[in-house]
């Protein structure tokens, strides 16, 4: 089993430029200053790569809306992962 | 600027960057940033040069988008750390358009800075694009930015025609929506004075009409079509069209368009290829401001023919039909000369005997370059480095103003550290690689193209039969007579506009302020009163020099100013500048002139005529204040011309 969330951790130390950056399932984007609308884009794109998925209009528009968490994004990851095999 | 050789433990880490096999880039470029971090932690005042260096050595247009942003996390930081160059203020550019504007402007940002300009981006409202040129209040009309980008996408056409219209029209919708934009472009130039980007525009990725689509007058495609043939053949010298839609098609069209990313971020395209469009705009930017490259030094054995020539002779190197290595090699000659005929200079630097050197140029019967395409040829066993400067030295170009293309590893290595100011892209001995290479780096922009573009090489290399002349002449003022050189000199006009403003955008140093004029802005000053404009053209027993000088003046009172002065290298200590002076004199005396004032403001490249004003009689007035040096003239009291050997004739 992926241990998706450490992955996931990874993706934003490397987005955000800050190596000790810890993120939790409940971490939003009220919770780190930088997590803005622009700073998705450069997420998405990370999180495309790194899990090898493809992001849908619909699911990107999910992310972005308010109180989305981290929590959120690891669900979606685990469950694209485990229909993709 | 550094002169010696380079060796930072940051400027190690950037050159395995830049060095590094495919496989291995994305961790060098990490390694490199992670020491450009902690380079600026430790001592952000020291080594400013070397954290700027290897900043502009990191920018390349294939990074990836978050590789690029990260960069520019860094940039920023460094410019807030390092202070900026005080001689120049910030070139100021603005984004218009119904797209996201900050990563974009970001990346534009980077690139200029890699180019040698330092620049700042006017935030403006998001979308607002008409009430932004309309509105005399508005926050970009109160920035005045130099450079507008209306980076928009076909979403911003509002005359699209109906996929069923017919011919007629279909042509109608076309001049609508050009008409449009052509009022954009006035009413921002007639406020602002700037130059203008404007993007062309790009097809839907999806054709319903299927392969029927260029047919039909009024489907998508075809609309796009032409009215990217009417923006090009309708847009004013102070418009550049910017190809967006080569880009999306180099990219490919499924790659390039942003679908997802339009939707939810108003992206124009994907986010990796936003950095490549960031890169073509700001190419485009950096050209206007004179700062494309101008020269291309090349390798012979292994970059311009398979094989050593040396070893091999003339019939061994591989180089025309036969084989596909060969026809490889003739295929990357015809992409320099086509590079040499548009106004690149070419030089060559080769580890050989000159007379081995120049044999394939001279006797390979299908050699595509031959020698008089050359400006320079320098054959002989020094090291590279201190060849390159030769060639630099020779030509009178700045080494920022060369791309060094080489074959062999070792030898880019030891030019990127000893001449870290010429551009050494890596190439891997695939001539049809190189080509690509020098693509992808838009190192020689081209912004508009002027008669004497094409005769660049042939003038500089007239300069040098002029040089190796003076080493023969009993006495310079011999020589210079023997030249009979004879000059045209003329206001700014329609005619030699263009060319103007090219040689006011380039000229380092023979230039007494340093100021940049868009064509636009010297047209202008050409229709207005207040202003006096020359120009300077001169042939001479070995040629046609073309266009050498333009001065600007402007009147005031019973003063007269020159604003601007340049001259290109080409023609400097023979006499012209003092024939200029001696008829802008008469000139300003017939007007009733009392006074005629010169301004210089030293840079660092214009050192050669900081005594230029007191050489032609003028007294220093002050200490330099706010950087600008006067002088002046009194045109009241008696006056005789200076001697020269240019004779003047009448425009």
């Amino acid at each position: 089993m992926r241990d998706v969330l450490n992955e996931v951790q990874a993706v934003f130390r490397d987005v955000f430029g800050d190596d000790e950056l810890v993120i939790g399932r409940a971490t939003s984007a009220d919770d780190l200053d930088d997590w803005n609308s622009i700073a998705n884009i450069g997420l998405f794109v990370a999180i495309e790569r790194a899990f090898g998925v493809k992001l849908a209009t619909a699911e990107m528009a999910q992310l972005t809306r308010e109180r989305q968490t981290v929590g959120d994004l690891v669900d979606l990851l685990e469950r694209k992962l485990a229909a993709s095999g | 600027m550094s002169t010696g050789t380079e060796r930072t433990a940051l400027l190690d880490a950037v050159e395995d960057f830049v060095v590094a096999a495919p496989a291995a880039r994305q961790a060098a470029f990490a390694a490199a940033l992670k020491r450009l971090s902690s380079e600026l932690d430790a001592r952000p005042t020291e080594g400013v040069e070397a954290i700027r260096r290897a900043i502009r050595r990191l920018a390349d247009p294939a990074l990836d988008y978050n590789d690029a942003q990260k960069l520019l996390r860094l940039h920023r930081r460094s410019i807030a750390a390092c202070a900026r160059d005080a001689a120049d203020a910030p070139l100021r550019f603005a984004i218009l358009g119904n797209v996201t504007t900050t990563p974009l402007a970001g990346f534009v940002e980077l690139f200029l800075f890699a180019g040698g300009i330092e620049a700042e981006f006017v935030e403006t409202e998001y979308g607002a694009m008409d009430q932004q040129i309309l509105d005399p209040a508005s926050a970009l009309r109160a920035a005045r930015p130099s450079f507008v980008w209306l980076a928009c996408d076909r979403r911003e056409l509002t005359h699209v025609p109906d996929a069923r219209d017919d011919e007629a029209a279909a042509a109608r919708a076309v001049d609508d929506e050009l008409f449009v934009w052509v009022a954009r472009w006035k009413t921002l130039h007639d406020a602002l004075g700037c130059q203008i980007v404007q993007n062309d525009f790009t097809p839907p990725p999806w054709r319903t009409l299927g392969n029927h689509e260029l047919r039909q007058p009024g489907s998508p495609a075809r609309f796009v079509r032409e009215l990217n043939r009417a923006l090009r053949a309708n847009a004013p010298e102070y418009v550049t069209i910017h190809d967006v839609e080569w880009l999306a098609n180099r990219a490919g069209h499924e790659r390039w368009e942003a679908g997802r990313y339009y939707h939810l971020a108003k992206l124009p395209c994907m986010p990796d290829a936003l950095v490549d469009y960031a890169h073509s705009a700001a190419s485009l930017i950096a050209a206007h401001r004179g700062k494309a490259k101008k020269c291309l030094v090349l390798d012979l054995d292994g970059t311009l023919w398979g094989g050593i020539v040396a070893e091999e002779g003339l019939g061994g190197i591989r180089l025309g039909q036969g084989d596909a290595d060969s026809e490889a090699f003739s295929a990357f000659q015809r992409y320099v000369l086509a590079l040499r005929e548009r106004g690149v200079i070419l030089a060559v630097c080769s580890a050989n005997d000159d007379a081995v050197a120049r044999a394939p140029f001279q006797e390979h019967p299908e050699t595509v370059l031959h020698m008089d395409d050359f400006a320079c040829f320098v054959a002989n066993w020094n090291d590279k480095a201190t060849n390159v400067r030769a060639i630099a030295e020779q030509l009178d170009i700045g080494l920022d103003a060369m791309v060094f293309l080489d074959d062999t590893p070792a030898e880019r290595s030891l030019v990127r550290r000893c001449v870290p100011d010429v551009v050494v892209p890596e190439i891997d001995g695939d001539p049809l690689g190189s080509i690509a290479i020098l693509e992808r780096n838009r190192f020689f922009q081209v912004v508009s193209l002027a008669p004497e573009d094409g005769r660049r090489t042939e003038m500089y290399r007239a300069n040098a039969e002029r040089v190796q002349a003076r080493q023969v002449a009993p006495s310079l003022d011999a020589f210079l007579k023997s030249l009979d050189m004879v000059a045209c000199i003329a206001p700014i006009g329609e005619g030699n506009l263009q060319r103007a403003a090219q040689l006011i955008n380039k000229s380092n140093q023979f230039n007494l302020t340093g100021r940049r004029r868009s064509a636009a802005e010297l047209r202008a000053a050409a229709d207005e009163d207040g202003w006096l404009t020359l120009t300077m053209s001169l042939t001479d027993r070995f040629g046609d020099n073309g266009l050498i000088s333009a001065l600007l003046a402007r009147a005031d009172e019973r003063v007269l100013t020159i604003d601007t002065w340049v001259m290109s290298c080409r023609v400097l200590r023979r006499g012209a500048e003092e024939q200029l002076m001696n008829h802008l004199i008469e000139r300003a005396r017939a007007a009733d002139f009392e006074v005629l004032r010169g301004e210089y403001v030293p840079s660092e490249k214009n050192g050669m005529v900081a005594e230029l004003y007191p050489k032609l009689g003028f007294a220093s007035m002050s200490a330099p204040t706010d950087g600008v040096q006067l002088f002046e003239l009194g045109l009241d009291e008696g006056w005789t011309p200076r001697p020269t050997r240019v004779r003047e004739v009448n425009a």
